[in-house]
């Protein structure tokens, strides 16, 4: 059996919009091992999460295919994706309208339990939410509170055992963290690393905050405008950014350290539009790179060393 | 000591609570600190901790009720800002002190043009008619970066970042002495992000201004501030120069902040978060209100409320485990 427990071969998602197509992904492709993180990093509609929404086709992709523990997810029906479900959780970044505010903790907790009819009972499953509710650290008397009672980090407390509760093998961590203060922050962060060692799931943690991605990933996936523009391994990504943005991206993030300077690479101007981009590389008229080889063909990903991709003309040229 | 006219702003001793029908929140307590002119001060803290009321405490715009001012002077150039009618202050919003709020989508009216949004801030504090006044806006908003025949467009015809240009273009368009900016930065993109913070600098600099930078980001605080103040709770619990706080900090609080940190520099292991959650603000302790979560606390520091300890220079903390004279935090001193 391989190691790989998920497959994402040119994944690809147009929107129709008044203007033309909106590439919001773009011929996406990657691979997850098992019981790994891979980091997706990116600004606001570069795709990140509608790329983990396709995966769980809670967003049908347009084009392209999803092979999750060797089943083409693509290829399901909708009740067989139903089931498939179970499998894949997602855990979402706004604790405040994730939740539904008349359901208690325990209905909450329950309710992914009841539809996929793990256990019967109405004992046992209050068993087994409060099982639940001790493994990510909500304590006991909270389980007929509801959510407005309670705050952020308790809430996304509750969207971890939610998702937790039908024992998935994937979990897509869409920003869990960014709705949360630094101190909240670090017990969310903590608590999903504990339970990926104790469960050994595997997590795709989409996100903005690159500081979060390297401390938690294997891989970092760095994504602009629905393109894939490097990919590496955590290490090496931030050891030796490759491609212009990825350098810029890293080097706009303030550092919480006066020993720490650096070069701040000022990008010119905004993300350009999505809709009917040209066949050119995405980012050619925010770099400060750019030269006459970027007007040619879209760059692909190429492997530059080993498990280092970099989408980039000059890149690749060296 | 800092001669009194060097100073932009004294806040002595602010209080304040909002006063709900069964409870009363103390959302500021007993808060004193000082802005040198040209000076920035970041004001650093936790949803909840009371910066932003403290900030809007100095326009005098805390929403009463449930809003009350119990107690203390906020003096701007000298004149206490809570002595002043509505018609005073009027006058000095905008023109003495501007604010700018975290979200640029909602600060912004969305049926009048960027243009006369800017020129109406111009027109209320200077004798110019509505051309004039007009293209003055188109003037600030070349200044931070915007071409000025946008000034007709509409702010939904912006970007994020161009928005929140739009909103410091209206904030500086009357020269203020003190700019107090609202986490102006937190709805944007990294990439914009660092535009906007740039320009905020470049800004600062060539008029001036005192800045009040509030955020709960510390990278942000160490790119910007010259001084830094932590708030927990109501409280100023620490505050010094930047180099002062960031390489010794002295406050339990201040070092678990940075502990919870992700470090770009340093890929730690396994993240230290601070236990437990910030208390509730209608029921706070008699003494320390971070004791609950404080790895040091003894059992006196609930009862015992700190006082303020000295390091030299500006720096203090508010902690009583300093009675202990061998007390140190784990954390180590950076030395530069």
């Amino acid at each position: 059996m391989s190691d790989i427990l998920l497959e994402v071969k040119n994944l690809k998602k147009y929107f129709k919009t008044p203007k033309g197509m909106l590439h919001a992904v773009d011929d996406v492709s990657f691979t997850i091992e098992r019981g790994k993180t891979l980091g997706i990093v990116g600004e606001s509609g570069c795709g990140k999460s509608t790329t983990g929404r396709c995966i769980m086709r809670l967003i049908e992709p347009t084009s392209g295919q999803v092979i999750f523990d060797g089943v083409d997810l693509a290829s399901l029906s909708g009740r067989q994706m139903r089931k498939a479900r179970k499998d894949i959780q997602i855990i979402f970044q706004d604790p405040f309208s994730s939740l539904d505010p008349r359901q208690t903790v325990l209905q909450a907790i329950a309710e992914p339990i009841i539809q996929n009819k793990l256990i019967k009972g109405t004992a046992a499953i209050e068993k087994r939410v409060l099982e639940l509710m001790e493994t990510v650290g909500l304590a006991e008397r909270l389980i007929n509170s509801y959510p407005h009672e309670l705050d952020g980090g308790r809430r996304q407390r509750i969207g971890i055992a939610r998702a937790l509760s039908v024992q998935p093998k994937l979990i897509i961590c869409d920003e869990p963290v960014s709705a949360l203060d630094v101190s909240i922050q670090a017990q969310i962060l903590n608590l999903l690393e504990d339970l990926q060692e104790k469960l050994g799931l595997t997590y795709i943690f989409i996100t903005h905050d690159l500081s979060v991605v390297n401390h938690f990933s294997d891989d970092i996936a760095v994504m602009y405008l629905g393109k894939m523009v490097e990919k590496a391994p955590a290490e090496e990504l931030f050891a030796h950014p490759t491609h212009p943005y990825t350098k810029a991206l890293l080097s706009a993030i303030p550092v919480p350290d006066l020993r720490y300077k650096q070069d701040r690479i000022l990008l010119k101007g905004e993300i350009a539009s999505p809709v009917n981009p040209p066949d050119q590389c995405r980012f050619r008229k925010r770099c400060y790179m750019s030269c006459d080889q970027c007007k040619g063909k879209e760059p692909s990903l190429v492997e530059m060393t080993p498990n280092h991709f970099v989408a980039c003309h000059l890149c690749q040229i060296g | 000591m800092e001669n009194k006219n060097d100073l932009i702003l004294e806040v002595d001793h602010l209080t304040v609570n909002y006063e709900l029908e069964d409870e009363t929140v103390e959302a500021v307590r007993d808060v004193s600190f000082q802005l040198g002119r040209g000076k920035t001060l970041g004001l650093v803290g936790e949803t909840g901790a009371g910066k932003t009321t403290t900030a809007l405490s100095i326009l005098n715009l805390i929403p009463d009720p449930p809003g009350v001012i119990k107690g203390g002077t906020i003096k701007l150039d000298g004149d206490n800002v809570l002595d002043k009618t509505i018609k005073e202050m009027s006058r000095i919003r905008g023109k003495e002190v501007s604010m700018i709020f975290q979200d640029p989508m909602t600060s912004l009216n969305p049926v009048f043009t960027v243009g006369d949004q800017i020129a109406e801030a111009i027109m209320i504090h200077e004798k110019l008619d509505k051309k004039a006044a007009f293209e003055k806006a188109q003037e600030m908003l070349q200044i931070v970066g915007i071409p000025g025949e946008r000034a007709a467009e509409y702010p939904h015809q912006f970007s994020g970042g161009m928005k929140q240009r739009v909103v410091i273009a209206i904030a500086l368009a009357c020269n203020p002495q003190l700019l107090i900016a609202d986490e102006p930065t937190t709805a944007l993109d990294v990439t914009i992000q660092a535009q906007v913070l740039d320009l905020m600098k470049e800004l600062k600099k060539k008029y001036g201004m005192a800045m009040i930078l509030i955020t709960h980001d510390l990278g942000i605080i160490a790119e910007t501030c010259d001084d830094v103040a932590v708030m927990y709770a109501g409280k100023i619990i620490e505050r010094g120069s930047l180099e002062e706080v960031f390489n010794t900090a002295r406050h339990p609080y201040t070092e678990g902040l940075f502990n919870s940190l992700p470090n770009i520099a340093e890929r730690k292991e396994r993240l230290k978060p601070i236990p437990g959650l910030m208390p509730d603000p209608t029921k706070l302790p008699k003494g320390c209100a971070f004791a609950p979560r404080c790895p040091y606390a003894k059992p006196s520091c609930i009862d015992v409320m700190p006082e303020e300890r000295h390091f030299g220079g500006t720096h203090y903390c508010s902690c009583n485990a300093y009675d202990d004279e061998s007390f140190h935090l784990e954390r180590e001193d950076i030395v530069l």
